[in-house]
């Protein structure tokens, strides 16, 4: 068995690098394929609002909120039934995979008069 | 209860319609907001608006201080932090601000600053703000936290840095006196609950009942928090949930003086003996209420922001039931 030259030693990491990376990208790929992608439902927080209001989702299906205002604003659950959002800044976006199916209220806890419901079904 | 009538006296411009019994029209209101606007100062004594000038106030100068038993100022909503088109500079307006402060004729005992120190509670956004206040003459400073301040920590941050002068009981209220007035500061943004108001909360409010108690009714109380304790525009969250609570244990107190930050303009209600008051911002302006689709930041000309922003001078003098309030803006 041939000694491991440094040269040959910098070649095996680098192999091992690009292997790693490919399994991880291969891994994100099939997270990413059409059969496995969660749906992506987003809600816009505009003017001190969510819109829509209201959305119904199905189970598994991911929630993004993108804010556009210039305000920062939250996404809580009036319960605590999903993780709340740090304060996103203007553009910042949060994102979450719905659960069990059930009608979920949250708010904005900077600005509790800002509410919105999410229903998700089966 | 007794409402008195609010007479503005630059225009002769008296109440029309009082239709929710505040003392302040829809056509008051917008006229003392232009008056405001354009750089007039306006002084409120026994419930009565008197006007004076930028060039009068000078003209006064110490004398007119000499006598005073009590100044202190009052800065709010510096926002440091923020960065987008209504004031790309807010640390530049706030040292403005100071600037200001440092050039009265007699300096001011102590500042209040009610809230909304930094944008989006950053430490970074709280160490600018503390090396920029270094350059202010005035030493004490009492805060109150604005809901920009304690967004990700429930205030804690907030907390340790700006209580360290006052006796601080539950998540940061506290009073203190000076010359014979008693001063309250109330924290009413935190644990805000769904579709409500600002909220002071059952602990804070059996506190207040009991800091009062054994007060007199003739000492003068002013009270200071970041959202208007008054209900200013409920559709836009600018009121208090419980507010009610706690002017209900100040009512037997012949001279009371509220003072809020939060919505960025000048705005004022007095209801019996109790005056409430808010402040411009050192940042940017909020439009008036209902004048927009939301209350975030308004956009101005850039040769009119400074004229939208400022600070609020207080007087007391003794014997005196109402206090002096006087606003300036940095144009």
């Amino acid at each position: 068995m041939k000694a491991l030259t440094p040269k040959n030693r910098l070649a095996a990491l680098l192999f091992g690098l690009v292997f790693l990376n490919f399994l991880v990208f291969s891994r994100a790929d099939d997270v990413g394929s059409a059969s496995a992608a969660p749906r992506d439902n987003r809600i816009e927080i505009k003017d001190f609002a969510f819109t829509p209001q209201t959305i119904t989702v199905k189970s598994g299906e991911r929630i993004t909120w993108i804010n556009h205002d210039e305000e920062p604003h939250t996404v809580v659950s009036v319960e605590k039934q999903f993780k709340k959002s740090p304060a996103l800044d203007t553009d910042e976006e949060f994102s979450v995979i719905t659960g069990a199916p059930g009608t979920y209220t949250y708010f904005c806890s900077v600005h509790p008069k800002m509410t919105g419901t999410i229903v998700v079904e089966k | 209860m007794v409402i008195r009538k609010v007479s503005i006296m630059k225009d002769h411009d008296h109440i029309l319609h009082n239709l929710e019994q505040d003392g302040i029209d829809r056509r008051g209101f917008l006229k003392c907001m232009a008056w405001a606007g354009t750089g007039v100062l306006w002084t409120v004594s026994g419930g009565v608006l008197v006007s004076r000038t930028l060039a009068q106030i000078a003209k006064a100068g110490a004398s007119s201080l000499a006598a005073t038993d009590l100044s202190f100022l009052q800065i709010s909503d510096s926002h440091i932090g923020f960065n987008k088109e209504a004031n790309k500079d807010v640390t530049e307006t706030f040292k403005i601000a100071l600037d200001r402060i440092n050039a009265m004729p007699t300096p001011p005992s102590f500042l209040i600053h009610t809230g909304d120190i930094t944008q989006l509670s950053k430490p970074e956004e709280f160490d600018t703000f503390d090396e920029v206040l270094k350059s202010c003459r005035t030493k004490d400073v009492f805060y109150v936290p604005g809901e920009h301040d304690v967004l990700n920590d429930g205030g804690k941050l907030y907390r340790d840095r700006y209580l360290d002068k006052v006796e601080a009981k539950g998540s940061g209220w506290y009073s203190f006196e000076k010359n014979g007035v008693h001063f309250i500061g109330l924290v009413n943004v935190l644990n805000l609950q769904a579709g409500g108001l600002g909220q002071l909360g059952d602990e804070q409010l059996e506190w207040l009942e009991a800091d009062l108690k054994g007060l007199s009714a003739d000492k003068p109380i002013v009270v200071f928090a970041h959202i208007p304790l008054w209900t200013v525009y409920p559709n836009w969250g600018w009121g208090t949930g419980d507010s009610e609570r706690a002017l209900g244990h100040l009512k037997r107190f012949g001279s009371v003086t509220v003072l809020n930050g939060h919505i960025h303009q000048v705005l004022q209600k007095v209801e019996g003996n109790v005056t409430f008051h808010t402040a411009m911002s050192t940042a940017f302006p909020q439009p008036a209420p209902g004048m927009a689709a939301s209350p975030g930041p308004m956009k101005v000309p850039a040769e009119k922001l400074r004229s939208m922003l400022g600070l609020t001078s207080v007087q007391y003098k003794q014997g005196k039931t109402a206090l002096a309030i006087v606003d300036s803006n940095l144009s």
